[in-house]
């Protein structure tokens, strides 16, 4: 681990506004990778710090950009990149990142496979084929079948009684006309049968 | 004994019964002197009697069923052991419909019956699809996570499938008849759950095996047992569900044979008669009469028995369970659903070619909900007469000389006692029948837990039974009459959880009938104080609603009473399998994937988190983003989920390149550029460092 290459008297002195930019990125990166449920911190310190180290290189091209953007960028781009190396497989661009993170999950990168995460190759051939298998199908190959209703074959008194229905939903008029009829009927029953 | 002289014989004999009781109150409505109000109270007492002897003989037949016609009735257990223990040689689906359920919940269930199917070592010969209807975002991103993670745990990529549907069209029946269009030709036939279903592996298997040697079997029915309750509004339900539950359950079988019914879960249906012949027609005009069908599961049993397919009560299988509403406003939450179902149902009543078995069926659905109105109405034509002959200063019974009176020489108040002993053994024989049978059986009186928790038991249900029957009268009531007004439901989800009803919740519900009851009450002490007194039942029961509404929904009595055993049932004291391997079932949670945290729930959680954001989008087609769509996506972004309609966020929510974009830009852009929500859900996962809490890693 580490970064031999950067020893520490290549540091050189920070503003305070630099200081708090690169400290935002660091906190973005840093909460990226537990995201990821990557749990050792001495890991995931390692690999902050190499994404800072590329965005930081980066930044000197690119004056201008936030910080945060470049290391966010490196990080999903580093990811994308190491898992589309690992899964061997030729991904689309825009389907490559979630792809790749369903992969991790699937393999149980977080459970079994942190110390391998974005190292180069070669990969233990339990994780690649844990990678390479790891797929969600929704559902299996279509096999298709035909529903169709059939109209429901009323008798007489059903017909009879779903045109009247019909046409009493289709004419309100008719339905309170229809409405007032029973109403008036049964009040009539009644006022005969306990009046009259 | 052929099927049709079985239904002749019981049907007969309801028929028979129930013309000699209503002689028997026209005879003493003669020694009274008839009055007008005499001919409507006859007539609804035709039919309330009818009901009440149809269900009182369907325990009574099952009694003698289960005494006497035990070797000739057809076991389920014993034809699948007569089809053989050798591998399945067809597919078949286990398929769980869902719609804005506890995702954790129903994949327990899942994972048990997955668990319990795999100890028969026939596991292969199965699929597992959950079918989701919900319509509730965070719900949607929770249930694709709780699948993942079942998957993962149980090993079940490629043989447990999700699938949500964008559209639910005709609800659960257009949920299965989706499947079936989709993958239905992969499987001979499907076991159909509820979200609340849990079926033991080994009689599914059985099931299955009968399945295979019945060719012209197209649905096996399993009696489901209901399991679970805390209040004791469910402990009521499930108690008496399992002690009588099994003679009506052996009487139904008796008459109805290979024409049954299916009642929507718990059941094995045969796939390809099933597509031929249950796409459900619409009903003539609008809901809540006409349109979709609701109570899907009657029409398509009718459907499949009138083209010539057997439906079968698989009475004998006993791991099969469901779980119940908690509390008596859930309880009519959902009969007001179904109560609209099935009076629909009246349409079919008119359908040519239904067979006898089915009409009677589509009748008993029918008459669950319309009896309330017409005991509502018998009971009022009832206080009418009352009122009208105490106004009258007439004596009750001026006339002798009637039939009776010259066979029996019986006086009018020995006639009016015995038809009224005769209509209380009618609605108290099938408790009788079963908690005799339960004490006299040793192995049943155990499983109940003892005798004293038995007779309590049965003495508790009866007694809340009758305080409950009253308010559910009322309610059936104002529902049938808002349905004839009009007025179509909804498609709401359960609850299932025993919370509890609240005062002032079960005021507003339960007024009416508490108000009627005060008012019927005073009505009918000024009649008379005997007609008070026989009106107490009833009026007590409105009366009281509101507090045993309450009480009843209460999971603390509910559990006071469970420690004594009372209210018990045998699943209650003795789990079988199934039960406890739902019990530990936790393969849908995990903290790799987790879409429930604070701060980053659901729909949050599908943006921000890179796992669960790659579940969601993989389970998406592939998609390219307009110029539209991505002013959408930085308005979600710049001014959070919350300001987004639900149609635009269902619209993000199924654009795969729209849900990249946003995990993107929460992570990338600095807290300055993106709304709160976003930069508070991704600073949360860094909150465990900052606190220093590295174990409670998530």
């Amino acid at each position: 681990m580490g970064l031999p290459h950067h020893p520490l008297e290549t540091l050189r002195p920070l503003s305070e506004a630099e200081l708090s930019e690169w400290e935002e990125a660091y906190a973005a990166v840093e909460a990226y990778l537990q995201a990821l449920r990557l749990r050792n911190r001495l890991l995931v310190a390692e690999l902050v710090r190499a994404i800072l180290w590329r965005a930081s290189a980066r930044g000197t091209k690119e004056p201008g950009v936030p910080a945060r953007v470049l290391a966010m960028e490196e990080t999903l781009t580093e990811i994308a990149r190491w898992t589309q190396e690992v899964l061997d497989e030729p991904l689309e661009h825009n389907r490559l990142a979630a792809r790749g993170r369903l992969a991790l999950l699937l393999a149980d990168m977080p459970g079994k496979w942190q110390g391998v995460f974005l190292t180069p190759h070669p990969w233990p051939p339990p994780f690649t084929d844990a990678m390479r298998k790891s797929y969600l199908a929704a559902g299996p190959q279509f096999a298709n079948l035909t529903m169709v209703p059939k109209p429901l074959e009323l008798n007489i008194i059903g017909s009879g009684a779903a045109q009247w229905w019909e046409t009493m939903d289709r004419r309100p008029i008719v339905r309170k006309m229809f409405a007032i009829f029973l109403l008036a009927l049964i009040g009539a029953i009644l006022w005969f049968i306990f009046f009259e | 004994m052929r099927a049709w002289l079985r239904r002749l014989v019981f049907f007969g004999s309801v028929v028979l019964v129930n013309i000699a009781a209503s002689y028997w109150l026209y005879d003493l409505f003669t020694r009274m002197g008839m009055h007008r109000a005499h001919v409507l109270l006859l007539a609804v007492f035709f039919i309330l009697n009818g009901l009440l002897v149809l269900g009182s003989f369907h325990a009574l037949f099952g009694a003698w069923d289960i005494l006497w016609g035990k070797k000739r009735a057809v076991r389920i257990t014993k034809l699948a052991e007569e089809a053989g223990d050798g591998p399945l040689t067809r597919r078949y689906a286990v398929v769980m419909p869902v719609y804005n359920e506890d995702c954790v919940r129903f994949c327990a269930r899942i994972e048990a019956i997955y668990r319990s199917i795999e100890a028969t070592g026939q596991l292969d010969s199965y699929d597992f699809f959950i079918l989701s209807d919900t319509r509730d975002l965070d719900l949607w991103v929770l249930e694709e996570t709780a699948w993942t993670n079942l998957c993962r745990k149980l090993g079940g990529f490629g043989k447990i499938y999700y699938r949500r549907r964008k559209k639910n069209a005709n609800r659960k029946a257009g949920n299965i008849g989706d499947f079936v269009r989709t993958w239905g030709g992969g499987y001979e036939a499907m076991v159909v759950l509820d979200a609340d279903s849990l079926m033991d592996g080994g009689d599914i298997l059985k099931m299955t095996r009968v399945m295979e040697a019945y060719p012209n079997l197209g649905i096996l029915q399993t009696p489901p047992k209901l399991i679970r309750g805390s209040s004791i509004f469910t402990r009521l339900q499930q108690f008496a569900m399992r002690l009588y539950g099994p003679l009506f359950i052996r009487g139904l079988n008796w008459w109805q044979l290979g024409g049954g019914s299916y009642w929507g879960h718990n059941a094995l249906i045969r796939v390809k008669p099933f597509s031929d012949f249950c796409e459900l027609p619409d009903l003539p005009g609008r809901e809540p009469f006409g349109g979709k069908i609701l109570s899907h599961d009657f029409v398509e049993a009718a459907l499949m028995v009138s083209e010539g397919w057997e439906v079968w009560l698989a009475w004998d299988i006993e791991g099969t369970y469901e779980e119940a509403p908690p509390t008596l406003i859930d309880h009519l939450k959902r009969d007001r659903r179904w109560c609209q179902g099935n009076l629909q149902h009246m349409w079919l009543v008119f359908a040519r070619k239904l067979p006898l078995t089915v009409r009677a069926h589509l009748f008993m659905g029918i008459m669950a909900y319309l009896g309330s109105p017409l005991w509502f109405l018998f009971l009022i034509f009832g206080t009418w007469v009352a009122w009208d002959r105490e106004a009258s200063g007439l004596s009750n019974l001026p006339y002798d000389g009637t039939p009776v009176d010259r066979w029996l020489h019986i006086d009018g108040n020995t006639q009016s006692l015995i038809l009224t002993g005769a209509i209380f053994l009618l609605l108290f024989s099938p408790k009788i029948l079963a908690l005799t049978g339960a004490i006299l059986v040793p192995r049943v009186r155990r499983s109940f837990g003892g005798f004293f928790p038995l007779v309590t038991g049965v003495f508790l249900e009866t007694v809340l039974s009758m305080l409950l029957a009253p308010c559910v009268m009322v309610a059936h009531t104002l529902m049938v009459s808002g349905i004839v007004l009009g007025h179509a439901v909804g498609w709401g989800s359960q609850n299932r959880e025993a919370d509890g009803t609240g005062w002032a919740e079960a005021f507003t519900v339960h007024a009416p009938p508490t108000f009627l009851g005060i008012a019927w009450g005073v009505l009918a002490w000024h009649i008379s104080p005997t007609f008070a007194a026989w009106m107490a039942p009833i009026t007590l029961g409105l009366v009281l609603c509101i507090p045993v509404s309450v009480l009843t929904s209460r999971a603390r009595y509910g559990k006071a009473l469970a420690r004594h055993k009372i209210l018990s049932t045998p699943e209650e004291l003795n789990p079988p399998a199934v039960m406890l391997l739902a019990d530990v079932a936790h393969a849908a949670v995990d903290p790799a994937l987790d879409a429930t945290a604070p701060g980053r729930y659901g729909v949050i959680a599908a943006v921000v988190d890179p796992y669960v954001n790659g579940v969601h989008v993989s389970l998406l087609e592939p998609a390219d983003l307009s110029g539209s769509e991505e002013a959408i996506v930085e308005r979600c972004l710049t001014m959070g989920p919350s300001a987004m309609s639900k149609d635009e966020m269902v619209d993000l929510m199924y654009l795969a390149p729209a849900m990249l974009a946003l995990h993107r830009a929460v992570w990338l852009r600095p807290s300055e550029g993106i709304h709160a929500t976003w930069t508070q859900a991704v600073e949360s996962y860094r909150r465990r460092l900052d606190a220093g809490a590295v174990e409670d890693l998530v």
